[in-house]
């Protein structure tokens, strides 16, 4: 029970977000499938399909992210997903906890509307153009507090690191459109559709050459 | 070239671009640059230690030196390779010697406030600025950070103190409005959130096209409407209600222009008081 799965997408945007700002601390929300939650239950499966990105200064301040999180919530309600959690990553490289990150009230306020809520601590060290681990770790809600989660994340598919450290390596993270690129300039798109096309065409050509291995 | 001097007089953080041109075309003729040559070499010195590549900073830093030698400005840049390098003590000492030097080298002393920094030392760092500030009040710059500094260890009403500060400095520049307007709707309460509105107003009158400023003075018209309805304060409220009327109008009107996301009008209805 309890298990977190991420989708590439999901994954992606987080990595490539805190790759987009080496030097700010950056932030960003989770949305999970609703189809397969049910209500009130704590410490249920989690399937993570999507992330916006949100911030990259101003942080600790409350007005920008109440209008970021509304717009998400919108959003996500029409297309059947929910807030389930919360990612961040620290300014400073050798911060990789939860009580340095920004905006755990928002995290906090998250846990108290969805009890299952993860929050994803981005690991700086782990930040490599081969990414050969997931960079990140995995915190649940208990006693009012985010406590270290013991089990490793799992990925949608087994092609999810190589698919990002090659996004990594193109530059992609120049494209990615955080929620503070979207208040400087309206017509910046925060949920990132672009990038979202990108992954699912090289997702179909990783499914692709595995097909043919297993004809052969 | 022209890139080059644009991003430097910009201020915009370009590194792996930077680094990149100079790979490409500058390192074997940097001598035929006439006028540019050393600030060129200076930007591209700070290019390698953000991309942490010291090999090209060092043989541009030498290089620098042969032509300056005993230059403060050369040896700030010395004392920023050994905090790149993490080596913060020897990193000090060069910065105190400049400091002893030259005891109005600005420069000098906020490297320490930044050193401090980069080791997680953020009460110390706030003192260290505390007292640059009190000796150069008028380094906005020094101010920007320290307000940076208290939101990130929310002590807001500290914060606040120096975004007035800045407001004073630079009374054009909405983004200080803005700023401050965010800092009091954050602290909360009828009086915070009447101050909140003013400045938000001040920041759309200097700057219309302030999306930020838009919808926190949307934001705060509402969340006064809702206070003013259980005091009763007939007047505030006609006021404010027109103010959010206006506020609102004004953002479905931006966003169906400019908008690529999803509008915002929806949203807008989600928070919007039926009245």
């Amino acid at each position: 029970m309890g298990e977190v799965v991420l989708e590439t997408a999901a994954y992606a945007k987080i990595i490539l977000h805190a790759a987009k700002y080496p030097h700010c601390a950056v932030n960003g929300i989770l949305l999970a499938d609703a189809t397969k939650i049910r209500d009130g239950a704590r410490n249920q499966d989690l399937d993570i399909v999507d992330t916006v990105p949100l911030f990259h200064h101003s942080h600790n301040l409350s007005p920008m992210a109440e209008i970021a999180l509304t717009q998400i919530e919108t959003v996500a309600q029409s297309s059947n997903r929910v807030i389930a959690g919360y990612y961040a990553a620290c300014e400073n490289f050798r911060d990789n906890t939860v009580e340095k990150c920004p905006g755990q009230k928002i995290a906090d306020k998250i846990a108290e509307y969805f009890p299952s809520a993860v929050f994803i601590v981005v690991d700086n060290k782990k930040m490599v153009q081969h990414l050969d681990s997931p960079a990140i770790k995995l915190h649940k809600y208990s006693d009012g507090k985010w406590k270290p989660k013991d089990t490793q994340v799992t990925f949608q598919t087994q092609y999810t690191l190589e698919t990002v450290s090659h996004l990594l390596q193109r530059g992609v993270q120049k494209d990615l459109v955080d929620f503070d690129n979207y208040l400087d300039d309206l017509s910046q798109d925060w949920t990132n559709l672009g990038i979202e096309k990108l992954i699912a065409s090289i997702n179909a050509s990783n499914t692709i050459d595995c097909d043919e291995k297993d004809y052969r | 070239m022209e890139q080059l001097r644009q991003w430097r007089e910009s201020n915009e953080r370009k590194s792996e671009e930077i680094i990149e041109i100079w790979e490409k075309s500058l390192c074997n003729n940097i001598d035929k640059l006439a006028n540019d040559k050393h600030l060129i070499l200076e930007q591209v010195i700070y290019a390698a230690l953000d991309c942490h590549m010291y090999r090209v900073a060092t043989v541009c830093l030498l290089m620098l030196s042969n032509d300056f030698p005993g230059s403060l400005r050369v040896m700030k840049l010395k004392a920023t390779l050994l905090e790149a390098k993490e080596k913060y003590d020897e990193a000090l000492a060069v910065l105190d010697t400049i400091i002893k030097t030259d005891e109005t080298n600005t420069g000098a002393r906020k490297r320490r406030v930044a050193i401090l920094k980069a080791q997680g030392l953020i009460p110390e760092a706030i003192k260290e600025l505390v007292d640059y500030l009190k000796k150069f009040m008028s380094d906005v710059e020094g101010w920007q950070e320290l307000c940076s500094l208290y939101l990130q260890v929310q002590d807001y009403s500290r914060a606040v103190y120096c975004a007035e500060e800045l407001l004073i400095h630079q009374p054009h520049n909405h983004l200080h409005h803005q700023r401050l307007a965010e800092i009091r709707y954050t602290m909360g309460g009828l009086e915070n959130m009447e101050l909140a509105k003013t400045y938000y107003c001040h920041a759309l009158k200097l700057n219309p096209e302030n999306t930020r400023a838009l919808l926190g003075l949307f934001l705060v018209t509402n969340n006064l409407l809702s206070q003013y309805k259980s005091s009763g304060n007939s007047a505030k409220r006609k006021e404010t209600f027109r103010l959010c009327q206006w506020a609102q109008a004004r953002t479905a009107q931006r966003t169906a222009k400019e908008s690529a996301a999803p509008p915002l009008d929806q949203m807008m209805l989600n928070l919007a008081i039926t009245d």
